[in-house]
């Protein structure tokens, strides 16, 4: 390389920094979990709305669980490497928030009408100092309770049971009839979840109290214990072989109707719809049984938090992407392609991209929220903290699995459970 | 000659100052993290390290906590189970084989094979064969028997014998390997000397081929034992810790305090207790060797 030619390249350099310190060249790296399948393809979907923005799209899925991804995430807080957004969840939101330093986007938030359409419970997760720092990308309904047609066309039934009542009938019925009457795998989490929708559909207002509050009293409640005896029942209808097995592998029998009845979020419509499974015709959907008689919702919500990366490239990606996120087309795209529902409730759910499943948690959620019955998820870290949520799930796992536990000592041991952690 | 000499001491310091620094690493590693993760569990470190100090918080916690004392019941009878059932299956293999049978090799390999596998295939392979719905239960009633009953896998009480089960399928033909060798290290004359002298194969075996392979004994139990102590993916991939928590081992704790519900001190806290719990079986026994060592140096 002759001198003539290190002044060109040098002068070319120091023009390439005068220029990007002049304009911002808006870019957004991304970390998630979601690197395959519909997930991935939403994500992706994400993508392609921001880059027609202008910003540029680098997105680093960290397959497999999610604390997979968020060791990833400590990594590059310790590394001091932080990507402008990551995914993450409810009470973690505020956890990591108090690690690493984050983008306040309350201004951004404030030009649209984005406040006024969500959830006012969701919305509190996303600003834990009271500033916005991240924001949801969708919604899943956690009380969502699928029935096998052939299951249900044996014992001469025809709709979804409302009530506990209702649904210990059929499934009593079911039972005389050979069928297995619930579709439970057996994994922790699993198990936690099926405690949280028996109670959340005994008392949505107990539930409020004894698990999203931590209330002692709650917890020593009638409730509680009406609703661990009703956990005992359907334990009794579940196959205990199914132990330590993925709730994924029973649909292929519950369709067949082997199995009559699966309580699961609304991503398990995704996996039927992948399945070529017609709602309709091979299986109902709708909310799992409410005693309450008033709408209630379990949600589960994923999310994405924006870290102050000191970056101007990245904070006006940032920005642009928070915009995109908050809009109704975002929405639409996003949850159309991974089965969720929508964050804005306002967004209009005829197309025919969605499934009538879809349709119903999304007027759900709205009910609920007039009804201040949106309730957050045990099972998906939605209404506690990590630490909080395993001492509860090892007492309700053990309890799921060992009929020799009454439902008076399981209560016992949740409130000996929670005093270790509160 | 001197040219000679001075090669040899730069061969020697080279060779000193290699193992050096692997000594250095190994202390660093070993000694060094073991350190900081029993000063991490006395502090309130969640997320990230937290350098605030809080005494026995996290160990008083757990010692209360249920799951606590069900992983360290389960760890009692795993580790005796597959150490003790372990090595004597591979004590009899080994004797079997040791019987100048046909197809020796082949047969060595077959039972040696499992080690070939990492625990997960193992626990894998073993959740298809214990479930009652599609494994051995579900085949023998196929075959007939229909009241066969094999339940163990779901059964909260017996479940954690299920994955001893696993476990020494994995493990017993490495303790065969071992003392097969141990068998054949030994001189052939001793053998016709107690056939002269009219001892029954069994008798032979015990009172004098295992006692003069002790040591390899010794090496077979010790390696066992630390296999057995740090366990996890065996139980990951074979219940996933249940039914429930009736199969969680302490390994199993410490991921879940450290990563999934994300309090680093109270997962240090539970490693720093599964050190200890190692610390309790290995320190008597060094003991005891060394009592032994000065016993016959006193005899000699």
């Amino acid at each position: 390389m002759t001198r003539h030619h290190r002044r060109a390249l040098l002068l070319a350099c120091s023009l390439g920094l005068a220029h990007t310190s002049l304009h911002a060249e808006p870019r957004l790296t991304v970390i998630s979990q979601w690197s395959a399948g519909a997930e991935g393809a939403a994500m992706d979907a994400f993508g392609n709305l921001v880059k027609k923005e202008g910003v540029t799209w680098q997105h680093s899925p960290v397959s497999g669980f999610t604390t997979d991804m968020m060791n990833k995430l400590r990594a590059d807080i310790i590394a001091g490497h932080l990507p402008a957004a990551a995914q993450l969840k409810g009470p973690d939101i505020k956890a990591w928030s108090a690690i690493a330093p984050t983008v306040n986007m309350n201004d951004v938030v404030a030009a649209s009408d984005f406040p006024q359409n969500v959830s006012p419970d969701l919305a509190k997760l996303h600003k834990p100092q009271g500033n916005w720092i991240a924001l949801p990308l969708h919604i899943y309904r956690v009380n969502t309770l699928y029935a096998s047609k052939k299951a249900l066309d044996r014992i001469g039934a025809t709709a979804l049971p409302r009530t506990w009542d209702e649904f210990n009938s059929m499934a009593g019925k079911m039972a005389e009839a050979g069928i297995t009457p619930v579709a439970h795998g057996g994994i922790a989490w699993g198990d936690t979840m099926y405690f949280e929708l028996v109670l959340a559909g005994i008392s949505p207002n107990a539930y409020q109290r004894a698990i999203m509050q931590l209330d002692d009293q709650a917890l020593r409640g009638p409730e509680v214990l009406a609703g661990l005896r009703q956990l005992r029942q359907l334990t009794q209808w579940m196959n205990p072989s199914n132990a330590g097995q993925h709730w994924s592998v029973f649909l292929p029998a519950l369709m067949r109707g082997e199995y009559g009845f699966l309580m699961m979020g609304g991503w398990a419509s995704g996996v039927l719809k992948r399945g070529k499974f017609q709602e309709g015709k091979d299986f109902l959907c709708g909310p799992t049984p409410n005693d309450s008689q008033r709408p209630a919702f379990d949600m589960n919500a994923d999310s994405l938090v924006f870290w102050d990366t000191r970056n101007p490239d990245l904070l006006a990606g940032q920005k642009i992407a928070a915009k995109v996120v908050m809009g109704k087309e975002f929405a639409r795209t996003f949850t159309q392609i991974n089965g969720s529902v929508p964050v804005r409730t306002d967004v209009d759910l005829a197309d025919a991209g969605y499934q009538d499943c879809q349709r119903d948690a999304a007027r759900n959620l709205k009910e609920a929220i007039a009804a201040n019955q949106v309730l957050m998820s045990l099972g998906h870290n939605m209404a506690q903290p990590s630490g909080v949520t395993g001492e509860l799930r090892d007492v309700l796992t053990e309890f799921v699995h060992n009929k020799r536990i009454t439902a008076e000592q399981a209560q016992q041991r949740l409130v000996k459970a929670a005093d270790a952690v509160r | 000659m001197n040219a000679a000499r001075r090669t040899r001491d730069v061969l020697e310091g080279l060779s000193r100052l290699f193992a050096a620094l692997v000594l250095a690493t190994a202390v660093c590693y070993v000694v060094g993290f073991t350190a900081w993760t029993t000063w991490i569990s006395f502090t309130d470190s969640a997320l990230l390290p937290d350098y605030t100090f809080v005494g026995f918080k996290h160990y008083e916690r757990l010692l209360g906590s249920r799951v606590f004392l069900v992983a360290y019941g389960n760890l009692a009878i795993y580790g005796v189970g597959f150490i003790v059932g372990a090595a004597a299956t591979g004590l009899l293999l080994a004797i079997l084989i040791d019987q100048k049978i046909r197809a020796e090799n082949a047969l060595r390999t077959i039972y040696l094979y499992p080690m070939a596998l990492s625990f997960v295939v193992t626990g894998t392979v073993w959740a298809w064969l214990l479930n009652p719905d599609i494994g051995i239960e579900n085949f023998v009633r196929g075959l007939g028997w229909d009241n066969f009953r094999f339940d163990w896998l779901i059964d909260s009480d017996l479940a954690i014998y299920a994955v001893v089960i696993a476990a020494l399928w994995q493990a017993s033909g490495f303790a065969m390997a071992l003392l097969l060798a141990g068998l054949r290290s030994l001189d052939a004359d001793i053998y016709k000397a107690a056939q002269i002298d009219g001892a029954s194969p069994a008798r032979m075996y015990l009172r004098i081929m295992v006692p003069a392979i002790w040591p390899i004994v010794v090496s077979v139990l010790v390696i066992l034992l630390q296999i057995a102590i740090k366990t996890y993916d065996l139980v990951r991939a074979l219940t996933a810790g249940g039914p429930g928590i009736a199969t969680t081992l302490p390994t199993n704790v410490v991921y879940d305090y450290m990563f999934q519900r994300g309090e680093m001190g109270a997962g240090s806290a539970a490693a720093v207790m599964l050190l200890l719990s190692l610390l309790l079986v290995m320190v008597p026994y060094a003991l005891f060797q060394r009592l032994q060592k000065r016993r016959q140096q006193r005899h000699d």
